[in-house]
C-alpha cells in the first residue's frame, strides 16, 4: 500500500503536479460518497456537472442551444475568475495578501461603466477603452494599498478590507442616486458596444455568448508566468515575497517592489472587474460585492500561485459551480452540494504539504527496510 | 555512590549534521552548589543543558537525577523533575502580565459561583508577591511584560522556575543582556538561591562571574570536557588558558601582511537601535588593502551593528563612512555593493540566502540585475544563471543533491556558507565584511574559510572580520579592535596582543 503511494507520488520533481491531482481525486471521491449518501447516483451527478459546463453533450437541447452554448457561457464565467485568481497570485508571490480583489473589481467595473458603458462610443473604441480603464482603476487601488503598506506599514489585509467597504457603499450611493434601473433595482445595463461578451451571437444554428476576455486572460496568464520566471521584476517580487530581509540585503528596493506588485495585482483585479461587470453581467447590483474576488483566493492557492496552474484550477472550480445548475435540474441535487464539493477540493488541496511529508517519510521507511534486507543477506 | 550527586550526566554524546556538539561528556553536580559551565561559543554548553532540560535527547549516554536514571523527553518532564531553565532568549508573552506569564501552564483555578472553573489570578498574584519577596526578586505581577526592562523580565523567568518548585536551576548566559549593576544584583540573587538549598548550573563564558559565585567549574572546548576545577583554588588566568588554549589549534599559514592604501575609513560612527539606544558609540578605524581588521567582543556589544552600518542595512546616527575616499554614508545598499562592498552576514539563513530559492538563484542574488544575467529590458537569461551557478559550484566546492536546481533550504550549513562566500568573493569588491563566517561549521569547513579570507587579503582586499571566536581572530587578524559596550576599547596590531589581553579588553577593562 505504502509502496504504491510512494511509487505514484514519490518523484519529487513531478510532485508539483501529482500531489494536487491526487488531492483533487480524493476530494472527488469523498464528494461521491456524500452524493451517494443523499441517495443519488454520484456518477450521473458528476456527468451533469460536465454537461452543465458544456464539456459533455446533454441528452437534449432547446432551440438555438447546444454544447457550444454551454461551453462559451462557462468560459464567460471563468474569465473574471481567472483574472481575479492571477491578481491574488501575483500579490502572494510578493508575500502580500490581496483580499480586496472584489473591491478592486467593483471599482474598475463601476468606473468603466459610467465612463464608457453609458457613452455613445462605437465598439472598436469602447471595448479597448473599457479594458484600459479597468486596468488603470484597479492598479490605482492596488497602488494605494501598496503605498499604505510601504509608507505607513499598514497591513494590506486591513486596508484592502476597508477599501472593499468603501467601494461597496460609495458606488452603491452613486448607483442608487444616478444610475438605477427602476425595474431591476440594479444599475442600468451598459451599452452593447462596451460589452466584453458578445451576447447571442449566431454560430451555425446556435446562438452563443462569446466572451472575448478569455483569450486575453489566457495570454495574460502566460505573460504573468513569463514575468515571474524570466524577468528582473519577477525575480525581485519573488525574492521580496520569500525573504524580505535577504531582499533588502541584496540591495532590492523592497518598498518599491511591494508597491509595484500591488499595482500589478490591482490591474489584474481591474481586468477581472470589467470582464465581470461589463461581460459576465451587464449591470451592477448595489451593496453587493462579487464573490469571485474571494473565491479567487482559494483558486489561486489550489493552483499553487502558479499562473499556468491557475488556468486549470479556475477551470475546475468554475466547472463545478457552473455545472451545479444543470445537476440540480437533471438529478435533483441541490446546487449547494456543488459548493460542498468545491470546499472539499480546497480542503484536500490544503493538505498537500502534509501529503508530501507523508510520502517522504514512507519513502525513507521503505528505503531503510530494503537496506536492512540487503544487509541481512 | 551516585547518591551524593543531584545531577549526573554520564558519557553524553550529541551529534548534529556536520558537527559533534558533545563528545563523551560526563558531569556530576552536587546538591546545593553553583556549578559553572565555561567555554567559548559553540563549545557545547547550551546543547548539554538543553538535553538536561529535555529539549534534545542525547545520542549516547545516560542522565541520572537524584540517583535515578531518567529519560527526559520534554521540558514538561524536566519541570516535573524540578529542573528549571532560564534561556538566553527569554520565553515570555509580551502582552501578558508578569503574573500571567509566571502561572502559564499551571494556572490555579477556582470555581466561579461554585460552577464555572476560572483562573484565580488574585491568588496567583499574591503567591507571586510572596515568592518574590522571599527571594529578593521584587516584581509587580500586574504589569505587562512589554512595559518592563530586560532585567525585570529575567526576574520573571527566575520566578517562573521558582513557582514551578524547581530545585535545579539552569541559567543560560544570564548576564549577556544586563548592565554591570544588574549583573551584580543577579549574582547576589544566584548566591541567595544557593543558600536556600537550590542547585545552580551557570552557563557562561565570562570568567569574572564564575570566580565571583561558582563553586566548581567544568570547562568545555569543541564539545569535549577539558577539566573540572575547584574555582577557589584556580586563578582566572588558568581558566582562560584552559578555555581557549589547550586544543589542537588549526594554525593557518599566513604570509606577513602587505598593507596598501586605506580602503575603508570609518569616522566617529554612532548607531542607534530600534529603542533609540546607542549601540555603537563613536567608533573610528580604518582598514588598508591587504589587511585583515578583526573586531573582537562578546556577543551583542555593537559589532554586528558596525558591519550593518557599513553595508547600509542600518542607519547611521552620526559619523561618516568612506570607501576608497568616497563618502558612502548615505548611499543605498545596492549602490554600496556597486561601489565595492561584499558582505557575508551573521545570519546566513535570514539575510544571506533565500532558502526557498534554488542554488543558482541564490548565487546570482547580487548580480541578477546586471548583464549578462539580465538584458537591458529586464529579461533574465536563465542559461547564464545556470552557467554561473555551475562555475561557482565547481570553484568553491559547493555540494548539493541536485546541482544548481537544489533548493538551498535542503543544503547543509557549511555548503550554504560556501555558496554565500563564493558569491561575495566573485563580486571582486575591494572591501569584504565577514561576520561570524564560521558559525556552526565543522573544523574542516572553518579551516577552508580561513584560507579563503587570507587569500583575499593577499589579493589586496581590505577585510573586516567580526567574530565571537577569539581563536578565529587570533588566527586571522593583522589588526585587532576590541569592542565593549559599543565602544572600541583598543585597536592594535595583532602581534602585539595576547589572547588573554584581548579577553580582558572584551570584558571591559579599560586601556591604562
Amino acid at each position: 500500500m505504502k509502496k504504491f503511494f510512494v511509487k505514484i507520488l514519490g518523484n519529487e520533481k513531478r510532485q508539483a503536479i501529482t500531489i494536487p491531482l491526487f488531492s483533487i481525486l480524493i476530494s472527488l471521491i469523498v464528494g461521491m460518497i456524500l452524493i451517494a449518501a443523499l441517495g443519488k447516483n454520484p456518477f450521473t451527478a458528476y456527468l451533469n456537472l460536465l454537461q452543465g459546463s458544456g464539456l459533455f453533450p446533454k441528452p437534449k437541447y432547446s432551440a438555438y442551444q447546444g454544447m457550444l452554448t454551454d461551453f462559451t457561457s462557462f468560459l464567460n464565467m471563468m474569465t473574471p475568475m481567472l483574472f481575479a485568481s492571477l491578481a491574488v497570485a501575483v500579490a502572494l508571490k510578493a508575500g502580500l495578501f490581496n483580499i480586496g480583489v472584489s473591491g478592486q473589481m467593483l471599482t474598475a467595473g463601476f468606473i468603466a461603466s459610467v465612463t464608457v458603458g453609458y457613452s455613445q462610443l462605437v465598439a472598436p473604441v469602447a471595448k479597448p477603452l473599457v479594458l484600459i480603464i479597468g486596468i488603470l482603476a484597479g492598479a490605482l487601488v492596488g497602488c494605494l494599498i501598496g503605498f499604505l503598506k510601504y509608507k505607513f506599514n499598514i497591513n494590506e489585509v486591513v486596508s484592502s478590507i476597508m477599501l472593499n467597504y468603501i467601494a461597496q457603499y460609495l458606488f452603491s450611493f452613486f448607483i442608487n442616486t444616478r444610475y438605477i434601473d427602476d425595474i431591476s433595482r440594479q444599475s442600468i445595463a451598459v451599452k452593447e458596444a462596451s460589452r466584453l461578451t458578445l451576447l447571442k451571437t449566431p454560430i451555425g444554428n446556435l446562438k452563443v455568448d462569446l466572451p472575448l476576455g478569455i483569450i486575453l486572460a489566457i495570454i495574460i496568464a502566460i505573460g504573468i508566468k513569463f514575468l515571474l520566471d524570466r524577468t528582473r521584476l519577477g525575480y525581485e517580487i519573488k525574492t521580496v515575497g520569500s525573504n524580505r530581509e535577504a531582499a533588502r540585503y541584496a540591495g532590492i528596493n523592497v518598498g518599491k517592489t511591494m508597491v509595484l506588485s500591488m499595482v500589478l495585482s490591482g490591474a489584474l483585479a481591474g481586468l477581472a472587474g470589467v470582464t465581470y461587470y461589463l461581460g459576465y453581467v451587464q449591470s451592477i447590483q448595489p451593496k453587493v460585492l462579487a464573490s469571485t474576488g474571494f473565491d479567487a483566493i482559494a483558486v489561486a492557492l489550489l493552483g499553487n500561485s502558479n499562473p499556468i496552474g491557475i488556468i486549470f484550477s479556475s477551470f475546475l472550480i468554475t466547472a463545478v459551480t457552473k455545472g451545479s445548475g444543470y445537476m440540480n435540474s437533471a438529478s435533483g441535487i441541490e446546487t449547494e452540494i456543488a459548493s460542498v464539493i468545491t470546499g472539499l477540493i480546497l480542503l484536500f488541496s490544503a493538505c498537500g504539504a502534509f501529503l508530501r511529508h507523508l510520502v517522504k517519510r514512507w519513502k525513507t521507511e521503505i528505503e531503510e527496510q530494503e537496506q536492512t534486507r540487503k544487509e541481512s543477506k | 555512590m551516585s547518591e551524593q550527586y543531584i545531577v549526573e550526566m554520564r558519557n553524553i554524546t550529541k551529534r548534529f549534521p556536520g558537527i559533534t556538539a558533545n563528545d563523551n561528556v560526563t558531569i556530576q553536580i552536587k546538591k546545593g552548589e553553583i556549578y559553572a559551565l565555561l567555554g567559548e561559543n559553540g563549545a557545547g554548553k547550551s546543547t548539554l543543558m538543553s538535553m538536561l532540560f529535555g529539549m534534545y535527547e542525547p545520542d549516547e549516554g545516560e542522565i541520572y537525577i537524584r540517583g535515578q536514571k531518567v529519560n527526559i523527553s520534554s521540558p514538561n518532564h524536566a519541570t516535573k523533575l524540578n529542573i528549571g531553565m532560564v534561556h538566553q532568549h527569554f520565553k515570555l508573552v509580551s502582552n501578558y502580565t508578569i503574573g500571567e506569564n509566571i502561572i502559564m501552564g499551571m494556572e490555579p483555578t477556582k470555581k466561579f459561583l461554585g460552577l464555572f472553573p476560572m483562573v484565580d489570578l488574585k491568588k496567583a498574584n499574591q503567591e507571586i508577591r510572596d515568592l518574590s519577596i522571599q527571594y529578593g526578586l521584587e516584581v509587580d505581577p500586574t504589569q505587562l511584560i512589554e512595559n518592563v526592562n530586560v532585567s525585570i523580565q529575567q526576574r520573571v523567568e527566575i520566578l517562573k522556575m521558582l513557582y514551578r518548585e524547581a530545585e535545579i536551576l539552569i541559567f543560560d548566559e544570564p548576564t549577556a543582556v544586563l548592565t554591570p549593576q544588574e549583573i551584580e544584583f543577579l549574582l547576589k540573587i544566584i548566591k541567595g538561591l544557593r543558600d536556600n538549598g537550590k542547585t545552580i548550573i551557570l552557563i557562561t563564558h565570562k570568567l569574572e562571574e564564575i570566580k565571583q559565585v561558582a563553586d566548581r567549574c567544568a570547562i568545555l572546548n569543541r564539545g569535549k570536557l577539558i577539566d573540572v576545577l575547584d574555582v577557589k583554588t584556580t586563578s582566572t588566568k588558568e581558566m582562560a588558558n584552559l578555555m581557549v588554549g589547550r586544543e589542537v589549534s588549526f594554525t593557518t599559514n599566513k604570509k606577513p601582511a602587505q598593507f596598501k592604501d586605506v580602503i575603508l575609513e570609518v569616522k566617529d560612527l554612532c548607531v542607534k537601535n530600534q529603542d533609540n539606544f546607542e549601540v555603537v558609540k563613536h567608533a573610528s578605524f580604518s582598514i588598508h588593502g591587504g589587511e585583515i581588521f578583526a573586531i573582537a567582543g562578546v556577543s551583542g556589544n555593537g559589532q554586528v551593528e558596525i558591519a550593518d552600518a557599513i553595508a547600509g542595512l542600518t542607519k547611521v546616527s552620526n559619523g561618516n563612512i568612506f570607501l576608497n575616499g568616497v563618502d558612502i554614508t548615505n548611499y543605498s545598499i545596492r549602490k554600496r555593493t556597486l561601489e565595492g562592498i561584499s558582505y557575508i552576514p551573521e545570519d546566513r539563513q535570514v539575510y544571506g540566502l533565500v532558502l526557498d530559492f534554488s542554488l543558482k538563484d541564490n548565487i546570482a542574488l547580487k548580480t541578477y540585475y546586471q548583464e549578462p544575467f539580465s538584458s537591458k529590458h529586464g529579461i533574465l537569461n536563465q542559461a547564464k544563471f545556470e552557467e554561473y551557478g555551475n562555475k561557482l559550484i565547481e570553484r568553491y566546492d559547493i555540494r548539493s543533491s541536485q546541482g544548481t536546481m537544489t533548493q538551498v533550504r535542503s543544503m547543509s550549513g557549511g555548503n550554504q556558507q560556501k555558496a554565500i562566500i563564493g558569491r561575495e568573493i566573485e563580486l571582486q569588491s575591494p572591501l569584504m565584511i565577514f561576520v561570524q563566517p564560521t558559525r556552526g561549521l565543522d573544523i574542516g569547513a572553518i579551516e577552508n574559510i580561513h584560507k579563503q579570507i587570507i587569500a583575499e587579503r593577499d589579493k589586496g582586499k581590505a577585510i573586516l572580520l567580526i567574530s565571537l571566536e577569539l581563536d578565529e581572530i587570533m588566527n586571522c587578524a593583522d589588526t585587532i579592535g576590541v569592542i565593549y559596550n559599543g565602544e572600541l576599547q583598543k585597536i592594535a596590531p595583532a602581534a602585539s596582543l595576547t589572547t588573554n589581553q584581548v579577553g580582558e579588553f572584551m570584558m571591559g577593562v579599560k586601556n591604562k
